[in-house]
């Protein structure tokens, strides 16, 4: 049912047109399907930005108090930190186990991932989460005993790393509609070294590569109430895509919250997923997390461990989350070039857009310049099955083993400017947007052999258009 | 090893990018998008609609909008950068004879007078640090010449691990091209090379409350510990300095076919402006006033400073403001900006004129600002620096705007 014409509405909807239709799944998706969508990826948050750095910007609209808490938040995310006690007081407290020594050790230039070069560890811009059948007490994933939810292949003096992970790739074959062949590469994770205890023989894995960091206070200001109403796990309105809303813990609130951020949108906001990363990988202490991040079986780890204040307090805390909810997203480029807006057309025609829902809309928000902004990043934040093939087979509170957040497509072709790599999906498996289309399947299946029977012109254009956002 | 390489387009507009030369990675050409266009209804845009324009002009529907002529602008920027970069080279020249008569006969003498000759040096280097932030030469290598923050215990002993360091574990002899190799490989403040480096070997960690780092000058006496070390890698970075700080005045030398100044003159003159007013603007109103001054100010550590090891940023902060001055008269921006709105040419004397006060009257040394109560004068007087910086970038961008440039910088 369309309530409303198209166009005319596009660019004067409001949270409240959109609460008036939240109690409708289809209406609400249809409003937002037919906002227009401009160049202007990140609404009035977006910059002109084409240089390697262009995901290192903050948004043109922010306030003064905030830009200097940006600066302070970009210091926060380029640190180094080292282990305590250090000569600079303020920035120690490394470890004792950790992945990487600063944030923008992965995300470098908050930038993307990729799987390391060799396929052997330490990996420098990604990271192996692990847990065994069941779960903990909130819902989370049950840690693996011994080491935790995650592997860290790095340690402090003395502090041996618990393993290193090695990724080997085996050939996949296929043909386009036209009888081109393809050749995907299917990723082997394993641990080699484990230094605390044999691992269980039903220990899960999953391999994650840093994700790049423009837009995401955005996404976190997009209502409550819109995403419900996007959700539609039974599917009810049998278009055959699900999309489900997870349920998380929050760790800051200690009290359950709608998932929003992570490959499968197991962190309901940026601070959660900045305490929880300064944390799990750096090794970092909050009020949030005021333990070590050793297991009781790593003795060097809790020997070396120094307890009393927080590594990063509360005021440091917020100021890294207030950069990352202020980085800019780059304005698309070449949004006009005929090839791209063929794209465009057939990026919707095959289905991509059912749920990498092109527009989103924030409502109220804590940072006015993120307030009622209409955006493009390409996600709807919804989980969705995506088949065996891309399964990592190990669940995250109400996310599947073969269920992932869908991610946000916009900056995409700026990674390999930025990066200098164009890695795509979870795990950094797909060699370029064609190997990351065709590894789709489960609700996105039709979608991929909608892609896959594309003519080669076309399949170009559509990547022509990924490569312009 | 990342790789940097540079690629110039048709319209002189340079994409830098950092290639993983692997084998089965995706390959490492340039995205398609040299050429990018934005359609933006209002603030930062280019020039709506058109394929064909690229990034440091503004657009406008009045074709007539930016009818000037800034070939002297252009002409006289060029040259200033040019004695700049000879200056700062000749500079560090004397610095590295100094560092010679040092390792050849190590006394506390020497390693003051090479001390001496470091912070002698240092003014003419920073006065070209308004040359960066474009497409300039400097991009690739300012990493490798200045960069902070620095984790000195990647290079030497700091306290407390007098085991630290390539100089103590490192088994590679070290050369200039073994040491650049190593510079932030893994991460960006694994620095090995340039000024921070030689200022961390000629004064070691500052460990006092009062005054700078005091490094004995038996660290270089030959034949003992790991000092043959330390002297190698001394006199490597030292040389490595030199020769970068030569390649850039060579990158700007006048009448050499195909270097840098060749096609910086070529360029359409508002690519060439835009270029001008981003590196100033940027300057003042980002690595300046954030990175190095406000930054440390809400950090209130002591020793998150520029020169933390010689306790000379003050001289840092005068230099960098240098800088930003020069281009603007020397470079005759004041003219031309006066020729097209007198009233915003007089805003910017002034505003770069209270910048210049608001920084002669910082503490000094500058951890001592740090050091201080939040509520204390040094503290306030920091403050007032932070905003008159601020004042400065935001008049900058007026004169983006006057000019049809796009200015970009970073925070807001």
């Amino acid at each position: 049912m369309r309530l409303l014409p198209a166009c005319s509405l596009a660019m004067g909807l409001t949270l409240a047109s959109l609460a008036a239709f939240a109690s409708n799944t289809g209406t609400v998706r249809e409003m937002l399907m037919s906002v227009t969508v401009t160049s202007r990826l990140g609404g009035d948050t977006t910059r002109p930005l084409t240089t390697q750095n262009a995901f290192s910007f903050q948004a043109p609209n922010s306030a003064r108090q905030h830009q200097r808490d940006f600066s302070f938040g970009n210091r926060l995310f380029n640190t180094n930190w080292v282990e305590a006690p250090g000569s600079v007081k303020a920035f120690d407290g490394l470890g004792p186990l950790f992945n990487r020594v600063s944030c923008a050790g992965c995300h470098t230039k908050d930038g993307r991932g990729r799987p390391p070069e060799s396929g052997l560890g330490p990996m420098d811009s990604m990271l192996l989460r692990l847990s065994v059948p069941g779960t903990d007490s909130h819902g989370e994933p049950k840690p693996v005993p011994g080491y935790g939810d995650q592997l860290s292949e790095r340690g402090i003096r003395d502090v041996p790393p618990e393993g290193v992970v090695r990724i080997e790739y085996s050939d996949v074959h296929g043909r386009y509609g036209d009888g081109e062949a393809f050749v995907l590469r299917k990723p082997q994770v394993r641990i080699e070294s484990p230094a605390y205890g044999p691992l269980p023989a039903d220990l899960m894995m999953s391999a994650r590569v840093a994700p790049h960091m423009i837009g995401l206070g955005l996404l976190e200001a997009v209502p409550d109430a819109t995403l419900h109403a996007l959700a539609d796990p039974e599917d009810s309105d049998g278009d055959g895509i699900s999309g489900t809303l997870n349920r998380v813990w929050d760790t800051a609130a200690q009290r359950m919250a709608n998932g929003r951020f992570g490959w499968k949108a197991g962190q309901p906001d940026l601070f959660n997923q900045n305490a929880g990363a300064a944390f799990g990988d750096i090794g970092l202490t909050s009020q949030q997390h005021a333990v070590d991040n050793c297991n009781a079986v790593q003795t060097a780890c809790k020997a070396a461990f120094v307890p009393p204040e927080p590594d990063i307090d509360y005021r440091f805390m917020s100021k890294l989350t207030l950069y990352t909810q202020t980085l800019a997203v780059p304005a698309q480029r070449n949004a006009s070039d005929p090839q791209v807006t063929r794209g465009a057309g057939i990026f919707r025609d095959v289905g991509c857009a059912s749920c990498h829902l092109p527009s989103l809309q924030t409502g109220e928000a804590k940072l006015r310049e993120l307030a009622q902004q209409t955006f493009h990043p390409y996600t709807d934040l919804l989980l969705h099955d995506m088949g065996e093939n891309l399964a990592d087979n190990r669940p995250e509170f109400l996310a599947s083993g073969r269920e992932w957040r869908t991610p946000p497509l916009w900056g995409l072709g700026l990674v390999p400017l930025v990066n200098g790599h164009g890695f795509l999906l979870h795990d950094g498996r797909a060699r370029g947007f064609a190997e990351a289309i065709l590894w789709h399947g489960g609700e996105a299946e039709p979608a991929k052999e909608g892609f896959r029977l594309l003519s080669r012109p076309d399949r170009e254009a559509l990547i022509s258009f990924l490569q312009s956002l | 090893m990342a790789k940097t390489f540079k690629t110039w387009t048709t319209l002189g507009v340079a994409l830098i990018g950092t290639a993983q030369l692997s084998h089965g990675a995706p390959s490492a050409k340039l995205p398609a998008f040299t050429n990018p266009a934005f359609i933006l209804s209002d603030g930062e845009g280019g020039e709506g609609g058109s394929d064909a324009i690229t990034s440091y002009k503004l657009g406008n529907t009045q074709s007539s909008a930016y009818d000037y002529d800034a070939k002297g602008q252009v002409a006289a920027y060029a040259k200033l950068v040019h004695t700049s970069y000879a200056d700062a080279k000749e500079a560090a020249d004397r610095m590295a004879s100094a560092i010679d008569d040092l390792l050849k006969a190590p006394q506390p003498e020497t390693l003051a007078a090479a001390r001496a000759a470091w912070i002698a040096a240092r003014p003419a280097y920073l006065k070209t640090e308004v040359f960066r932030f474009y497409d300039g030469p400097i991009e690739a290598i300012e990493g490798e010449i200045n960069a902070w923050p620095m984790n000195e215990a990647y290079i030497d002993y700091v306290a407390d691990k007098p085991d630290a360091g390539l100089i103590s574990t490192g088994r590679d002899a070290l050369t200039g091209s073994v040491l650049t190799g190593l510079n932030q490989k893994s991460d960006e403040a694994d620095v090995t090379t340039g000024w921070h480096a030689i200022e961390f070997l000629l004064w070691g960690q500052d460990l006092s409350a009062e005054g700078p780092g005091n490094r004995p000058y038996t660290d270089y006496t030959p034949g003992t510990g790991n000092n043959d070390r330390r002297r190698a890698y001394l006199k490597a970075v030292t040389e490595k300095l030199v020769g970068d700080l030569q390649s850039l005045e060579q990158a700007w030398a006048p009448s050499v076919a195909g270097n840098y100044r060749d096609t910086f003159e070529k360029l359409e003159q508002r690519e060439a402006l835009g270029r001008m007013v981003n590196g100033m603007a940027i300057l003042a109103g980002f690595e300046f006033m954030s990175e190095r001054l406000a930054v440390a100010l809400d950090s209130g550590d002591q020793e998150d400073e520029h020169s933390c090891f010689s306790d000379t940023t003050k001289q840092d902060f005068v230099y960098d403001l240098e800088g930003i001055r020069r281009v603007w008269t020397e470079a005759k921006l004041l003219d031309l900006v006066a020729s097209r709105d007198p009233d915003l040419a007089k805003d910017v004397d002034r505003l770069l004129a209270n910048a210049e006060s608001k920084i002669a009257a910082l503490g000094d040394p500058w951890d001592q600002v740090l050091r201080a109560d939040a509520s204390s004068p040094e503290r306030k007087a920091a403050e007032e620096a932070v905003a008159s910086l601020q004042g400065l970038a935001d008049g900058l961008k007026k004169v983006g705007s006057n000019l049809g440039l796009l200015v970009l910088i970073p925070s807001g």
